[in-house]
């Protein structure tokens, strides 16, 4: 029953006053999806989904919601249905009166209301509440209130604006099984907004990568990761370890980057870089901390560092080893703890080594700062 | 150091013992005159614990028609400032940015302009408007009511708003847009979301007014033309003239006030109470146990001590007379003042004893005697009225029957009745003779 | 953005009723209420004091005489200037500054204690027992007073009987009474502006203030008295305007040898019978109060928007 509709941002620019937004957005999200906008807070990934819902229009530019152009058509009118930060739980309505609000502004019986109510309790599992008031609810009772509030309206399209932030580990990690559960249940179409890979990267057929209003980067979660757009990219999802330098040569899918302080290494050329990417620009390279690895032996080569271990953390499933290449550079490595019961080697210098296809060059840009 | 924390201990109570004696003490002197039997509102000397001064009250027709104004007065100006306050506050949060502290200048103004200023203005205005369409002066537009619920809204409207900014402060705007979101259109979600969370300011805001309407006096009385409000006639009466019946008025208000205090207070108390349990507030309010509201709750246990005290006065006040006491003061002055009276007399006698045994002039004062003060004699047994009255009575009744009056009847009005027997002693064989 | 795309965006983020409601109210009550009976009483204050049947005639034109007359007095008197109106307008004045510094200095230390305090039953009966006598009639209040400041008022009873005085003593003449009352009457409006600032102040500020071993006296001065200086300048402000325009307590209290100057406008409208005197009175009594509010909030560099929370 995939009741999903497209929505499409075609050339959105959204201005207040001289500040520029949203720079240029050209998204096309299919029906059914479960669409994720992913970026640092105030990259304007908020005010795309305001302008998806309704509450403000774009300064330029259409968004297209089943193809129909949305301008114009306030956010009541819109098939759209949004789940706020803070949920926006009506506080003087009880719990079922929250949820069936959509139905009373249409004006049905109170009677339809109590039984649609209950079927969607029923549904987010919890039965037997409706009669109480949202603040006498839990953190993940009034998350799922809110999603059956959401849903109620039965829009074409949800919107969710960060709603598992307020959440602690445990519940947030809880509610991201059971929200892409509800997506695939009810097949509408989902955009998700959030500062938090994890989220995105789990829950996501799409994500978008948003930094200071524009869009870097739109992908399936395993390519944002292994092969992002740009630098701000590859250093905001996911850790990554940063070598700058200039690109020596090019051997095909292969670049040889000259780094200011860690000698020459060898990665794999970005997608998005292959076609512009020249000897002589400045580049970054990104090896991830997972990507390395102790050499057996301590030649030299394009693929290998040598770092002294400033010190290990113990984390459970890895070891995160901190050590200082040459001139202060500094590196991270993660092991997976496979019971291999280590030493630690903090004092000691090692040889690091990665494959070249796990790493990535770009032309050099902006990072995320964090 | 520790002599020190003493100190200001010391100091800190003595000093909330001096304030609140200041803000507390004329509330309370002024509700005990009004228990006090004297005519001036006065706590000491305490005479006879009277309630004669509540009857007074509740007589006194200028009070109660100035009651009837304030609340026609006090019902208006709610509506008006209510409405106009919340529109004005409204306002506020959509005004944009570059008006905002005009606006709030403009409104918030009503506050600090003086009273007068507000109730002269008003005044002239409609006063002007009134002459300018060229209507009777006695139209709607003169008129004391609309006049003074327009003057008592300006600036009442200001105090609504305030109450509402604070509320305002606290709203979500994330709830309208929630219901905008699920297809609420502006006027559902302005009356489903925001006007029920708006709904206990409304309250406060909607008191408050009512209590402003119901005191103010500035601005009244400039405007009230010919409908004085409760306040107007209270100013009235204090200025020219005072009795403890005002007094009366007043217990009757700060016990109002004091019991409207209480229950507002244990209302918000049982819905912290309800908070901090996390219970629901409805949990709380149907399960009425009473033990669980006193716990903690000073006012709800003074409100009731209250609520005893107030039946046990009202009791005692059908089943207690002053009359007694208040005889008994007054007969105790009495004596009091005939002592003195008797004292001078004395003196004044042994004065004239003393004259008749050294001079010529006795039969002169012998004979004013009689007629003076030393008839007491002649009419033994009676009160002091009696006393008073009699020699006068003698002397001005005797000519008269004496004269021209000779047909009339010895018992004709009050006074005849009264001093009937002692006229009788000397008119009777006067009549005889005549017959 | 114009005024016409200003108006759309109103209506259309209000809706066309409630837009309309929320317009037509505050116009209403800014323009009608507010703005228009200023404007007309200043208006007034400058016309002829003439009989209503000459109004709107020829004789009806604009003349400072009124404000010609609070500064000069009368044509042909026997001072060069109104040595009457002018004294009572600055006592007033100085009555009201006075009543105010008495209000702050009684209240400050209550503001601070209740501010600082952590709540409780016994914090919430004193705001409480604060609150009440707010209610009770101004009119009462005052009434209150002379029952315990007159002739044969509470005080000189218990004086006389105690033998400590011969005579009573007349408070009202002294103005004990009325300034007594004056400040009894404001006292709230100005501890629940101050309560309400140092309550917000972080109890950790004092506890480093007392902890880089500062006195009392310096904490205070240096870290609570700045932070609650628009609490402070707020109260002083509402105190000022309403003891300089009070009526109730001057007439009831007030000694007969020294008026009023609302009471010198009250008898313009309500004995003399000259309604634009009376404007013109009311008109200085306003501006001079707005001038001495707005010097005192440039003095203390406080905006109008502190006004009031």
């Amino acid at each position: 029953m995939s009741r999903g509709v497209e929505v499409n941002l075609d050339n959105v620019w959204i201005r207040f006053g001289d500040f520029v937004a949203v720079r240029e957005a050209n998204v096309s999200i299919k029906g059914g999806e479960f669409f994720s906008f992913l970026g640092p807070s105030g990259c304007g990934k908020t005010t795309i989904l305001r302008a998806v819902s309704g509450f403000l229009e774009p300064s330029e530019g259409t968004v297209k919601i089943g193809g129909r152009d949305m301008a114009g058509i306030g956010p009541n009118k819109r098939p759209t249905a949004l789940i706020f930060q803070n949920l926006a739980l009506f506080p003087l309505m009880k719990v079922w009166e929250n949820i069936t609000f959509s139905l009373e502004v249409q004006g049905f019986s109170k009677v339809d209301r109590r039984k649609r109510a209950d079927e969607l309790l029923e549904m987010i599992a919890l039965p037997d509440q409706g009669d109480k008031l949202p603040s006498e609810l839990s953190g993940g009772q009034k998350q799922r209130v809110a999603i059956a509030r959401a849903l109620c309206a039965e829009p074409d399209v949800l919107l969710l604006d960060e709603p598992l932030s307020a959440l602690d580990l445990k519940l947030r990690q809880h509610m991201r099984t059971e929200l892409r559960e509800i997506q695939q249940r009810v097949g509408i179409t989902f955009i998700y907004i959030t500062h938090d890979q994890g989220e995105a990267l789990t829950m996501s057929d799409n994500v978008a990568v948003m930094r200071a209003g524009v869009i870097d980067q739109i992908a399936d979660g395993q390519t944002v990761y292994d092969d992002p757009a740009t630098p701000f990219v590859a250093s905001f999802v996911g850790e990554n370890n940063v070598f700058r330098g200039t690109v020596k040569s090019i051997d095909g899918e292969f670049a040889i980057v000259d780094t200011n302080r860690s000698g020459e290494l060898a990665a794999r050329i970005a997608t998005s870089a292959k076609s512009n990417l020249k000897v002589g620009d400045a580049a970054m390279m990104f090896v991830r901390p997972e990507a390395c690895n102790i050499a057996p032996d301590d030649a030299p080569g394009k693929n290998r560092l040598t770092a002294m271990v400033k010190h290990e953390e113990f984390e459970g499933q890895i070891y995160n080893v901190f050590l200082e290449g040459s001139e202060g550079k500094e590196i991270k490595m993660s092991l997976v703890n496979i019971g291999q019961n280590r030493q630690s080697a903090e004092g000691k210098d090692l040889t690091l080594e990665y494959a070249p296809e796990h790493a990535v060059v770009l032309p050099a840009g902006e990072l995320a700062s964090e | 150091m520790r002599s020190e924390g003493y100190l200001l201990k010391i100091f800190l109570v003595v000093y909330l013992l001096v304030f609140f004696g200041y803000l507390l003490g004329p509330l309370i002197v002024m509700s005990i005159t009004a228990f006090n039997s004297p005519s001036f509102p006065k706590m000491t000397p305490w005479e006879c614990l009277t309630f004669e001064w509540f009857d007074v009250l509740a007589n006194d027709t200028r009070i109660l028609n100035g009651i009837k104004n304030s609340l026609i007065i006090g019902v208006g100006t709610v509506i008006l400032s209510v409405i106009l306050g919340l529109a004005g506050a409204l306002m506020l949060t959509q005004i944009w940015p570059k008006m905002r502290a005009t606006y709030y200048t403009i409104v918030i103004a009503p506050i600090l302009i003086p009273g007068v200023v507000l109730g002269i203005s008003t005044l002239v205005f409609w006063d002007r408007i009134n002459v300018m369409l060229g209507f009777e002066t006695d139209s709607f537009l003169n008129n004391g009511i609309f006049l003074t619920i327009l003057g008592q809204s300006t600036f009442i409207a200001s105090y609504c708003m305030l109450v509402f900014i604070a509320r305002l402060q606290r709203f979500d705007t994330g709830l309208t847009e929630a219901a905008l979101d699920l297809g609420a259109t502006n006027v559902q979600a302005f009356r489903k979301i925001l006007l029920p969370f708006m709904k206990p300011a409304i309250g406060s805001a909607a008191v408050l007014a009512f209590l402003a309407s119901f005191e103010n006096y500035n601005t009244t009385t400039f405007t009230f033309g010919k409908f004085p409000t409760l306040t107007i006639e209270l100013a009235q009466k204090v200025r020219y003239g005072i009795n403890p019946s005002i007094s009366s008025l007043a217990f009757i208000i700060i016990v109002l006030t004091v019991i409207g205090a209480l229950a507002h207070e244990i209302y918000i108390r049982r819905q912290q109470l309800a908070l901090a349990n996390g219970a629901p507030v409805k949990a709380v309010a149907n399960g009425f146990k009473l033990p669980r509201i006193f716990q903690g709750n000073p006012a709800a246990i003074i409100l009731v001590l209250l609520a005893l005290g107030g039946f046990s006065t009202i009791w005692f006040a059908q089943v207690y007379s002053p009359q007694e006491c208040i005889l008994d003061v007054r007969e105790q002055k009495r004596i009091l003042q005939q002592q003195k009276i008797d004292e001078i007399r004395q003196q004044r006698l042994q004065q004239q004893q003393q004259k008749k045994l050294q001079g010529p002039d006795i039969f002169g004062s012998d004979k004013k005697a009689p007629s003076g003060s030393g008839s007491a004699p002649q009419s033994p047994g009676k009160g002091a009225f009696g006393d008073i009255f009699a020699p006068k009575n003698l002397e001005k009744t005797a000519p008269d029957s004496q004269q021209d009056s000779k047909p009339k009847n010895p018992g004709k009005g009050a006074f005849g009745d009264i001093f009937a027997p002692k006229n009788l002693d000397k008119t009777g064989p006067q009549e005889n003779t005549t017959d | 953005m114009s005024a016409v795309q200003i108006l759309r965006n109103f209506f259309e983020k209000n809706g066309i009723g409630l837009g309309t409601f929320l317009l037509v109210a505050v116009f209403i009550w800014v323009v009608i209420l507010i703005i228009l009976p200023q404007l007309s009483m200043l208006d007034f204050s400058f016309r002829h004091h003439l009989p209503p049947p000459e109004m709107g005639g020829p004789k009806d034109t604009y003349t400072i005489e009124h404000y010609k007359y609070l500064v000069l007095g009368a044509p042909g008197a026997d001072t060069s200037y109104n040595v009457v109106d002018l004294g009572v307008f600055g006592r007033t004045l100085i009555a009201a500054v006075f009543v105010t510094i008495l209000d702050l200095i009684l209240c400050y230390p209550l503001a601070y204690y209740l501010g600082q305090s952590k709540g409780g039953g016994f914090i919430r009966v004193l705001v409480l027992l604060l609150i009440i006598p707010y209610w009770i009639n101004e009119i009462l209040r005052a009434f209150a007073f002379r029952i315990i400041f007159g002739d044969s008022g509470l005080i000189n009873e218990v004086l006389l009987t105690f033998g400590l005085i011969n005579d009573p003593i007349d408070f009202i003449r002294a103005n004990v009474a009325l300034y007594a009352g004056l400040g009894y009457a404001y006292i709230l409006l100005m501890i629940f502006p101050i309560y309400n600032v140092i309550e917000s102040l972080d109890r950790n500020q004092i506890e480093a203030a007392r902890d880089m071993g500062a006195p009392w006296w310096r904490i205070h001065w240096r870290v609570v008295i700045p932070y609650a200086k628009p609490g402070i300048s707020s109260g002083c402000t509402m105190v000022f305007m309403l003891s300089a325009g009070a009526l109730a307590a001057p007439q009831i209290l007030g000694g007969p040898s020294s008026l009023w100057f609302t009471q010198i406008i009250y008898q313009w409208f309500n004995q003399g019978g000259n309604w634009p005197r009376g404007a013109a009175f009311a008109i200085v009594l306003l501006l001079t109060c707005i001038i001495i509010v707005l010097s005192m909030m440039r003095l203390f560099k406080v905006k109008i928007g502190d006004i009031g929370k």
